[in-house]
């Protein structure tokens, strides 16, 4: 199951990760964190950006050590991996970069249980090399980045009144937006949104998550 | 999954492999984290002593010529039941073990070099030494404070305290006057959630202990009530302005919003938060007065 197949182009792999298989909007991926951490654009951009960066960090990894882990292992094998990477993300910013640390502290320590990593590791870095696996998880990281900046933004902007912190309206429309059942109406709000373009578009819907149960 | 495996029960040889794999492989991830832990924590211990030493001094508004001292406080028990406890107090000057009462067992001079050491394991170190405990875990280290020093005189106390938040503990520092009054707060570490419990460390929540009373906080408690516009103005306006003169300004505000307002969606991060700052305080009270003479 280890052989390399020919990957797709690019471009491809790129807008895969940004509209057809969106992990957040159409695999509906790690919606927990997801909606947990959105209630500010802020928060949605820092949690994106480390995603983004693991993302492509362990897709890379899981191609190069494919050939040497016995299948029926893959699964931990691959949580180790990420554990790794966040482990070691973490305690570099802490001591290089307090500053930064202080800011993305948080966030980096929750992407051990993240979905959509693990599933793109056991999807596609098992069956391709190490430089499709950079773009797969690039364009992937770039998708949930993406998801993470519309749904913190229409969440503050909603619930806060306010963009980055700065009051854009002097009230707070609709707080229910920020609480964690807002989280869930907003990424259904944006996922129907995703499906009728795709429906105007002429594609079909796929039957249950785009075929990924990571 | 998009393939299926193989799913007839192993054989024994096989499972060996498989648990022998999987060893191998975390014994792996085990040398990668302990190698680079061992590489990283000296430069982010370094690193939070730097913000904490920044923390204190902005907290109790000193001057950049003023010193910072350090009490650190360990627990002994010399028997197996809990009345058998020893306090063991380590100031800049003397190194003190009483009794729960207060009565003064021992005490020792500290020399410069432990003095002025910013090394926490140092002290803990030659503590243990002068203690001469034949059992080590016969000692604890259980909490510190700090009094800045300007010019001869204390400015103000600062007091580390935990307390348990929603999934961790929180470590806080609470800026305190002579009169045991509330100069301000920060939450030094925390693990609550990003944009719910996480929100303790703005400014709209932990100021809203600034400038209480010992007597305000011994009652105060946590609010669900939405907070007042013009609280909130005043509250993010400490940080931006130093305390003395936010109190002057907005000292009338205070007894209108005698509780604490909590975090929307973090009602038990913000009860926490409450809850140990009340304890730290009480305790600290208590703990002056019988270290005050060894300062």
């Amino acid at each position: 199951m280890s052989e390399s197949r020919p990957p797709p182009p690019i471009s491809t792999m790129l807008m895969r990760g940004l509209f057809e298989e969106n992990p957040v909007f159409r695999l509906a991926l790690s919606l927990c964190p997801a909606v947990a951490v959105t209630t500010s654009l802020k928060n949605g951009l820092m949690l994106g950006v480390a995603v983004l960066i693991v993302q492509v960090l362990s897709s890379m990894s899981g191609s190069l050590v494919k050939h040497i882990i016995n299948p029926k292992i893959r699964i931990p094998v691959f949580t180790i991996i990420i554990a790794i990477w966040v482990s070691a993300m973490d305690m570099i910013l802490a001591a290089y970069y307090a500053s930064v640390y202080q800011e993305v502290g948080l966030y980096v320590k929750l992407i051990v249980a993240f979905a959509i990593i693990i599933s793109r590791m056991e999807l596609f870095s098992m069956k391709h090399n190490v430089v499709p696996c950079f773009w797969d998880g690039l364009g992937m990281g770039l998708g949930f980045l993406a998801a993470m900046v519309l749904t913190g933004s229409f969440r503050e902007l909603m619930g806060s009144g306010s963009i980055f912190g700065i009051a854009v309206v002097p009230f707070k429309p609709l707080l229910l937006v920020v609480l964690p059942a807002g989280g869930f109406f907003t990424i259904g709000l944006i996922m129907a949104l995703f499906n009728w373009v795709d429906i105007k578009r002429g594609h079909k819907l796929p039957t249950s998550g785009g075929g990924a149960h990571g | 999954m998009s393939k299926t495996i193989d799913q007839a029960p192993p054989n024994p040889r096989e499972m060996l492999i498989i648990a022998a794999g999987l060893t191998l492989v975390c014994l792996v991830a085990a040398m990668i984290l302990g190698g680079l832990y061992f590489v990283t924590q000296p430069a982010k211990e370094h690193n939070l002593q730097m913000r904490e030493q920044a923390m204190i001094r902005g907290l109790l508004g000193l001057s950049p010529q003023a010193k910072i001292l350090e009490v650190r406080r360990y627990l002994r028990s010399t028997g197996t039941e809990g009345r058998d406890l020893q306090v063991i107090y380590l100031t800049a000057r003397k190194l003190v073990s009483m009794d729960l009462n207060g009565k003064e067992l021992g005490l020792h001079a500290v020399p410069d070099e432990v003095a002025s050491s910013t090394s926490s394991e140092l002290k803990n170190e030659w503590v243990f030494k002068q203690i001469k405990t034949s059992d080590p875990e016969q000692i604890k280290y259980a909490g510190r404070f700090f009094v800045g020093v300007e010019g001869t005189q204390p400015a103000g106390y600062v007091v580390e305290g935990v307390t348990a938040g929603y999934k961790n503990w929180i470590r806080f520092f609470m800026a305190i006057d002579s009169a045991y009054g509330i100069k301000g707060v920060e939450i030094i570490e925390h693990e609550e959630d990003p944009g719910l419990g996480a929100e303790i460390t703005q400014r709209y929540f932990k100021n809203q202990f600034a400038g209480r009373s010992l007597e305000d906080i011994e009652k105060i408690t946590v609010t669900k009530d939405p907070l007042p516009a013009d609280w909130l103005t005043a509250l993010e306006t400490l940080g931006d302005m130093p305390f003395q003169p936010w109190l002057e300004k907005y000292r009338e505000m205070l007894p209108k919003n005698p509780n604490i307002h909590a975090i929307t969606g973090s009602t038990i991060s913000s009860a926490a938060v409450t809850n140990g700052i009340k304890r730290a305080l009480g305790n600290f009270r208590k703990r002056m007065s019988l270290v005050e003479k060894y300062l």
